[in-house]
This record gives structure tokens, C-alpha cells and sequence, in this order.
């Protein structure tokens, strides 16, 4: 649904964009993750039709991403809510559903239905007196106000309250389960990590690394065993009435094992323990760009 | 560009601040934009009416004045039973038995003055009613405005006037027009005499006639005791109606674009044009949907203003070739203020960019218009013809041509290179104003012919600049043709260069020298392509002026054979060699930049000044 050929963007002599190749099934849900100035937003916009590469090419539900017709496709969600705060909800929905050829009678349903799954109330309050998570529920109805196939969000939940935050993470999530291929970008890792099928990770414009969880966390994590013995051995600390050692193989646990068992005790409890999205970015990010 | 979402935007720029304005706002705007409708006519075809009834006239019923003074509303009528009324002051003019008696004051005096051209204009209106024209106006006069060099010229080859007592009118080689020009006066006076008695009594125009009339003398009002004037003293020194005029027509647009300026950098602030770019359509329907109810809202503005003037000037419905002629005027205010809106990062710096386009715009309409008797001066503004169109004069096809082509291409020029800032990458960017400019002019070069497109591109900008310049040191007397030169040099050398600098400020060309001959060559040749639309000068006789001549053409006066070809051909080197020496500073950086424009600049006045001292 989504393809991403060594997407290039420079700025000047500035790279900010180096690269990038990736793809996104339809129904899936892509994560991009990466510090501020990683790349993320540009990709993002360049994908959107926003920016124009300097070099590669991308598509979108078939369609280049230079081509209008795209855009019939695409939601997008910018990281703030540029929205023309003298509009109410319902004049500002209608006049993105009027620029994207929905009729009217389907588009007040839309809308209707989609402020209805938000939870927006105050639909005639003009923009400007609104709060900036009704703001950002307004921004994601008209993302949807077309019903695209594909979604774009850069940092839904950016600069909410958590409440919100998980509303609309949550929300989210629903879109996705209704089949629309949604493309992700947070700081947030969290987040990333509840709704995500796949994720890339970049930094200083590249993607440094990509997969599913299970394969970054293999790739890039650590996997750690909590060995719990009734005795005490070297490096073990008392937790409850047990002694807790942690060890990152197996042949440690097994080490561990005979140690207890020659102080005249056993192995009663092992527990394994993966890293965090949130370890595996700091373990990427921390060994550099890619190859290094 | 579809015509179906460019509507759609423009019904939203209308509609969407439709909620923010309350009632009583609304109210207090349309109270004031009827008050304007209202008054402008009246103003503007009138005048403003200061002097209503301020002469105390004393007259009566049966008088052959009563119906003078009832035409001009200088005056205001007072009973009064003898003419004792004139020491006491209660009246300024006492018109009996004895005719017409002024009172012992300035004021008198001055009311005086009035009666006498009062009764000049309603025995002309009267003349002008006489079903035979040809008696009413025996003698029929065409007046020619002539250079003052080349009037000189031939004085001094007939009969050497170094006193000013030998007029044109007494040189017998000499068929300047304004020897007819005082006949008619004489008649004129003559025929005022006949009807208005003592008032018409005046000889100067007549004496002046035989004696030292001043060439082109319309009105005469040049004292009595004088023979000769400066051509200040022919003419009303200031067309004070005209301005006025002009001035209607402009001040709407100033306050249009300062809205819509605002309108065009909201979408810039806040990233908030990020979504509609993002939606399916194109800039250009975004920039056409939001300039258009603008633009419809400053012609439906001008032409009510321009039909209004005409029924009231003329009683008839008219004012369409005015509505033709403020519509480049119009499109340029827009396409100005939106190239500045694409500029400026704030409202401030807004402010100071549709300042600016005001005060050089408005310079732009009003200043030619003060040349209402030399036309190719006038002709720069559209604002003339407005004027021309509402006082029901003829408008010839090259003189229309020649006033809205020039705003018209410079509007499209601003649109196109706004229209190019239009985009993600340059809408949300803080670059400085001058960092923009950069940008807009760089953005569509890639390649070495590209340099030479935008230069012809910016020909109209040039010409603009040129005229207007024109009009504002045409009064500088001497001085007039090396400033204009200085102009010339300046603007043209940096419309042929500042791209390139542009260009490799974005790093679009390798910092060669070859390359940077290569692009001061297409750079040249593409001025001197685009120069040619300078020939709409001469289609319309504006380099019979030796400022307009210089600075547009160049001049090749009274040359042929090989000359000719020369001065064909020298223009493209000079504007290749030129352009080439500013490509070799840019290349480097902006102050060698800047130090080759200044020698660029240099070599291209001191071309034109050999040019014109030798030729012209």
C-alpha cells in the first residue's frame, strides 16, 4: 500500500532525509521512530506529497505520490493542528469533504459519525474556543473525512493530556482494526509499541533499523533471566524470601543452577525479560548509524 | 487547475469569517461603504465643494448676470436695496444699473475674478448649445505641446527671440500650434466680451496675442500686466480634479490588500495552508479560490465607483473601458501584496512590504496623471485613461495597450513568482525577506536557459520601474536625463543578474567562470530579447521625450547604414557583457556580487550617456 525507494530530501547542504526504502502492507500499521531531527516528519511529508524528494520515489495506494488523485487516498494528520480557528467543526469538516469530491449527503453521515466516535461535542463552537484535544479530534475527523485507505499521522497524541492521549491512541487502533493502513510516527514509544505491526527506527535521516518487535528486539535488545534460588549464591540479592540473580544466557542460568545446587539449595523460579522498544531505540541509537 | 474547487475556496475565504463578525460591525461597514458610494461621485466630479457660496453677490432678477452667478455655487445671492451694501460689507459684489462693482477688498477682488471666468464658462456652455457649431466657434484650434529644446531650435534659426518679444506667434516660420492656440483665446475673449459686457473687458489674452502670448496659452490667466510666463502659468498648474479622480479609484485598493494580505500570510502562520496543500488541488486553485473574491470585490468596488462618475459627469450609464483600465491596476496591488505576503514572517514585517506596495504603487497611478497635458507621461497610469473614460474623452488602442500591459505582465510576474513560494518547503520557512526573494527567483532555474526565461520574465517589472521613474524626475529639469540613465543602469543591471546570484546562493550551477559567462550570456540575451517591449513606448510616441528616450530606447536618431546596425547589436553586447561581469562576482559570493554589479552598473551608464549624448 505504502513503497518508499531511497527517498532523498535535502535542504541546501542539508541532508535530512538519506535513503529511506521501506514498505507498508495494506492493513498494516507502520511506526516511525528516531530523536528530533531523525528524519521522521520529512519522510512523513514527503510520503503525504508535501515535499518533494530531491531524489527516489515513493508510492501510496497505487498512485505516485506527486499525482493528485492520491491524495483521494491519504489521510493526513500533521504533528499540530493547523486548523482555521473562526470555523466551527462543522463548517471546516464540510469544506475539506466539498475539496475531497464527497458528496454532501455522505459527508454530514461522516462527519456526524466520526464526531460521534470521538466524542466531540460542541460541533457549532467555533475552532478557536476550543481546547487542544478537541482541536486534535477535529484534525483527525477530517483526516478521515474521505475515508482514505491510507493514514498518515505524525505524532497524534503529541501534547495532550493522557487521557486524551489514550482516547485517541486507542481510536487509533480501532481505525486500524477497520483495515486502514496507517503509518505512525512518536515520540512516545509506548504508544508505538501497543499499535504497531512494524517499525523503523532513524536517526540523523536514515533508517538505522526495521522489522517487527519481536525481530528489533532479537536484533537490538537483550533478553535477561531472573533466577530465583532458596540459597544464597555470588551476585544474588534477597527479594522476598528468595535470592534474585539476573543473568543475559542461558548457559548462565545453568551456572547458576549448579551453584545452588552445590550450596545445598535449587532453582526455584526463572523468569525471562525482554527490552523495552524504548531500550532497543536507546541500544540503535546509542551504537550509531548503521554498519558502525 | 480545477474551476469547480477554485470556486469551492473562493465561497470558504468569503464565508469563513463569516461568524467572526458581529452584527453591528457589519452594520457600521456597510454604513461606511455606502457613505463612499455616495459621496465619491459627488466628489469626485464636483470637487470638493470648499468655496460653496463663499462670494455675497447683490443682483438683479432682470441682470444678464443672474443667471452666471446662479450657475456657479461660488456664490450665494443677497437681497440688498442699494449698493451702499458694498461699504457696509454685507455683500462682495453689487451688480446694477452701473454694472458690476466690487468691493473695496481682497475679497471683492477675488470675487470679481470669479464673475469674470464664471461668465466665460456659462458663455461657452451657452456657445456650446448653438445648434450651429461652426458660428458659435468660428475658429477651430488644435494645441501641440512642443519640447522646449526643439522650440528653441527653430526660434533661434527664425528670427533669434532673445527678448520675448518675438514670439512664436509673430515667427512666420514658424507653425507652431500655439500661434493658433492664442487666435482662439482672442476669439474666445472676444465672443465673452459680446456677451458678458464690462466683466469681458479684459485685453491681456488679446494683447498677448499680438505681443508676447506664451506658446500654448489655453485660458490666459496669466496677469495683466504680463507678457510672457513659465509654461507653470499656461495651464492650471495642478489637476486637482484628475487627482481626485485617481484618487477614488486607489483608496479602495489600499485597504483591500492590506485584508488580503492578511489572508494570504494566515495560511503561512501556524502552518495552517499545510492541509489544503495536502488536499486534492492544486496551488494555483488555492491562490485563484483566494484571490478571487478580492479581485471580483475590488471590480465590483471600482466599477460601481466608475459607473457612478460617469452617470453623475455625463448622465449615462458607462464606465466599462474605465473597468478594463483599473483592472491591471487592481491585479497589480493583488499580485504585489501577494508576492509580499509570501515574503514577510510576520504581520509586522507585512505591514512594512503593503506599505510599501502602497506608497510605490500609488506613486505609480497618481504621478503620471499630474502630466494630464503631455499623454505619453500620463498614458504610464491606467488611472489616466479612468480619467479620460469618465470626462468622455477618446482612448486610442496603442494608448490603452501601452497602460495596462505593463501592470498587467508585472501583476502575472508577482503571481508567478509568489505562486512559486507556494509550497511546503518556502511557505513555513523563516527565511529573512531578502533570503525569500532569493528563493522566488531561484526556484525555477535549473538550467543555463532558465536564466535566460526569467530575465525576459522580468522585463515588465524593469519597464514599470522605468516609467515610473520617468514620471518622477521628468521634473528635474537638467538633471532628468542622467538620473533616469543612473535608473536605467541600476534596475536593468540587477533584473539581468540578481537571479544568477540567486542561483548560486542555491547552489544550481557549478562557481566556474565559464559557467557564469554562459549564464551572463543567456542572461544578456534574454534582456535584450525582452527589451524589445520597450517598442510599445514608441507605438505611442513616448520617445518623443528626450528622458523617455533615453531611458527606454536608446536612441538612434537621424542615423543609418552601418550606425543603425551597430546600435542594433551594441545593446546585446553591452547587456551580455554586463550581465556576464555581474555572473563572475556571483559566483563567489554576495560582496563580490555586489562589487561586480556596481561595475556592471558602470559600464552600462557610461554606454548610455556616450549613447545618448552622441545620438539623441
Amino acid at each position: 500500500m505504502i513503497e518508499a525507494w531511497e527517498l532523498r530530501k535535502e535542504y541546501g547542504g542539508f541532508v535530512a532525509v538519506e535513503g529511506s526504502s521501506f514498505s507498508v502492507d495494506r492493513g498494516e500499521v507502520f511506526g516511525i521512530i528516531g530523536p528530533n531531527g531523525a528524519g521522521k516528519t520529512t519522510t512523513l511529508k514527503m510520503l503525504a506529497g508535501l515535499l518533494e524528494p530531491t531524489a527516489g520515489e515513493a508510492e501510496v495506494a497505487g498512485y505516485d505520490v506527486s499525482e493528485t488523485e492520491m491524495r483521494h487516498q491519504l489521510g493526513f494528520l500533521p504533528e499540530e493542528s493547523p486548523l482555521y480557528e473562526e470555523m466551527t467543526p462543522k463548517t471546516y469538516l464540510d469544506f475539506f469533504a466539498d475539496l475531497y469530491d464527497v458528496d454532501s449527503a455522505v459527508a454530514r453521515e461522516r462527519r456526524e459519525e466520526t464526531l460521534d466516535d470521538l466524542d466531540l461535542e460542541h460541533r457549532n463552537r467555533q475552532l478557536g474556543d476550543m481546547s487542544k484535544g478537541m482541536k486534535r479530534k477535529v484534525a483527525i475527523a477530517r483526516s478521515l473525512i474521505n475515508d482514505p485507505e491510507v493514514l498518515i499521522y505524525d505524532e497524534p497524541a503529541s501534547g495532550l493530556d493522557p487521557l486524551t492521549t489514550n482516547y485517541i491512541i486507542e481510536f487509533t487502533e480501532r481505525l486500524a482494526e477497520e483495515g486502514k493502513t496507517i503509518i505512525f510516527s512518536a515520540h512516545n514509544l509506548f504508544h508505538v509499541e501497543s499499535i504497531c505491526d512494524r517499525v523503523a527506527i532513524m536517526n540523523e535521516g536514515e533508517i538505522v533499523a526495521r522489522g517487527d518487535l519481536d525481530r528489533l528486539q532479537d536484533e537490538y535488545g537483550e533478553t535477561t533471566y531472573h533466577v530465583y534460588t532458596t540459597v544464597e549464591i555470588p551476585e544474588s540479592v534477597r527479594e522476598n524470601g528468595r535470592y534474585r540473580t539476573v543473568v543475559e544466557s542461558m548457559e548462565a542460568v545453568d551456572e547458576r543452577r549448579e551453584q545452588a545446587q552445590a550450596a545445598g539449595g535449587e532453582v526455584v523460579d526463572i523468569r525471562t525479560e525482554q527490552s523495552s522498544l524504548e531500550e532497543v531505540f536507546l541500544n540503535v541509537a546509542q551504537s550509531g548509524r548503521p554498519g558502525q | 487547475m480545477n474551476p469547480r474547487k477554485l470556486l469551492r475556496i473562493a465561497r470558504w475565504e468569503v464565508t469563513k469569517n463569516a461568524g467572526g463578525l458581529d452584527r453591528r460591525t457589519i452594520a457600521v461597514v456597510v454604513v461606511a461603504v455606502a457613505g463612499l458610494a455616495l459621496v465619491a461621485p459627488v466628489v469626485g466630479v464636483g470637487g470638493v465643494g470648499v468655496d460653496d457660496g463663499i462670494y455675497r453677490v447683490a443682483v438683479d432678477d432682470d441682470s444678464q448676470y443672474d443667471d452666471v452667478v446662479a450657475n456657479d455655487s461660488t456664490f450665494t445671492v443677497r437681497e440688498a436695496s442699494s449698493r451702499d451694501a458694498l461699504e457696509r460689507g454685507t455683500v462682495d459684489l453689487w451688480i446694477g444699473e452701473r454694472g458690476v462693482e466690487p468691493a473695496d477688498s481682497r475679497k471683492g477682488a477675488a470675487a470679481y475674478e470669479e464673475l469674470r471666468e464664471s461668465a466665460s464658462t456659462y458663455n461657452n456652455q451657452q456657445l456650446a448649445k448653438e445648434g450651429n457649431q461652426t458660428a458659435a466657434f468660428p475658429v477651430s484650434v488644435t494645441v501641440q505641446f512642443r519640447e522646449q529644446a526643439s522650440l528653441n531650435t527653430s526660434l533661434g534659426a527664425g528670427s533669434g527671440n532673445s527678448d520675448g518679444d518675438d514670439s512664436p506667434a509673430t515667427d512666420p516660420d514658424d507653425d507652431s500650434p500655439s500661434t493658433g492656440g492664442d487666435d482662439s483665446e482672442t476669439d474666445q475673449s472676444g465672443t465673452e466680451d459680446d456677451a458678458t459686457g464690462s466683466v469681458g473687458d479684459d485685453d491681456s489674452t488679446a494683447d498677448g496675442n499680438t505681443g508676447g502670448a506664451p506658446p500654448g496659452g489655453v485660458t490666459g490667466p496669466l496677469s495683466e500686466d504680463e507678457l510672457s510666463g513659465s509654461p507653470a502659468d499656461i495651464n492650471p498648474p495642478f489637476p486637482f480634479q484628475s487627482l481626485v479622480l485617481a484618487f477614488i479609484f486607489v483608496i479602495p485598493l489600499n485597504f483591500l490588500i492590506q485584508a488580503y494580505g492578511s489572508t494570504m500570510l494566515s495560511e503561512r502562520l501556524k502552518r495552517r495552508g499545510e492541509l489544503l496543500l495536502v488536499s486534492p488541488v492544486t496551488r494555483l486553485d488555492i491562490i485563484g479560490g483566494k484571490t478571487l473574491p478580492y479581485f471580483a470585490g475590488a471590480m465590483v468596488t471600482e466599477g460601481a465607483i466608475a459607473v457612478g462618475l460617469v452617470y453623475v459627469a455625463r448622465g449615462e450609464l458607462g464606465g466599462l473601458i474605465s473597468m478594463l483600465a483599473i483592472m491591471p491596476l487592481v491585479l497589480l496591488f493583488l499580485g504585489a501584496t501577494f508576492l509580499g505576503s509570501m515574503f514577510a514572517r510576520s504581520f509586522k514585517e507585512l505591514t512594512f512590504v503593503t506599505v510599501t506596495i502602497t506608497v510605490v504603487l500609488t506613486s505609480y497611478a497618481f504621478v503620471p496623471a499630474i502630466f494630464t497635458d503631455i499623454d505619453s507621461l500620463a498614458l504610464i497610469s491606467p488611472l489616466t485613461l479612468v480619467v479620460r473614460d469618465l470626462q468622455g474623452e477618446a482612448i486610442g488602442f496603442q494608448g490603452f495597450i501601452f497602460s495596462t500591459l505593463p501592470p498587467l505582465l508585472s501583476a502575472l510576474v508577482f503571481f508567478g513568482l509568489g505562486s512559486g513560494l507556494y509550497r511546503e518547503e518556502d511557505m513555513f520557512d523563516q527565511r529573512s525577506i531578502s533570503g525569500k526573494v532569493l528563493d522566488a527567483l531561484a526556484g525555477p532555474i535549473s538550467r543555463p536557459y532558465h536564466v535566460g526565461v526569467m530575465t525576459m520574465i522580468l522585463i515588465p517589472f524593469v519597464f514599470v520601474i522605468q516609467l515610473l521613474a520617468i514620471a518622477l524626475l521628468f521634473a528635474t529639469g537638467d538633471l532628468s536625463v542622467p538620473l533616469i540613465l543612473v535608473v536605467v543602469a541600476v534596475v536593468e543591471e540587477i533584473a539581468k543578474s540578481l537571479h544568477i546570484y540567486a542561483s548560486y546562493d542555491h547552489n544550481r550551477f557549478d562557481a566556474t567562470a565559464r559557467v557564469a559567462i554562459v549564464l551572463g550570456i543567456a542572461s544578456g540575451v534574454g534582456f535584450f530579447l525582452g527589451e524589445k517591449i520597450a517598442l510599445l513606448a514608441q507605438l505611442v510616441g513616448l520617445q518623443n521625450l528626450a528622458v523617455a528616450e533615453a531611458g527606454l530606447s536608446g536612441g538612434v536618431a537621424d542615423v543609418s547604414g552601418p550606425v543603425v546596425i551597430l546600435f542594433l547589436l551594441a545593446p546585446l553586447v553591452l547587456h551580455i557583457v554586463t550581465a556576464a561581469i555581474s555572473a563572475l562576482g556571483a559566483r563567489k559570493n554576495r560582496r563580490a556580487y555586489l562589487l561586480a554589479l556596481a561595475v556592471a552598473i558602470a559600464v552600462h551608464f557610461v554606454y548610455n550617456f556616450t549613447v545618448v549624448r552622441s545620438f539623441v
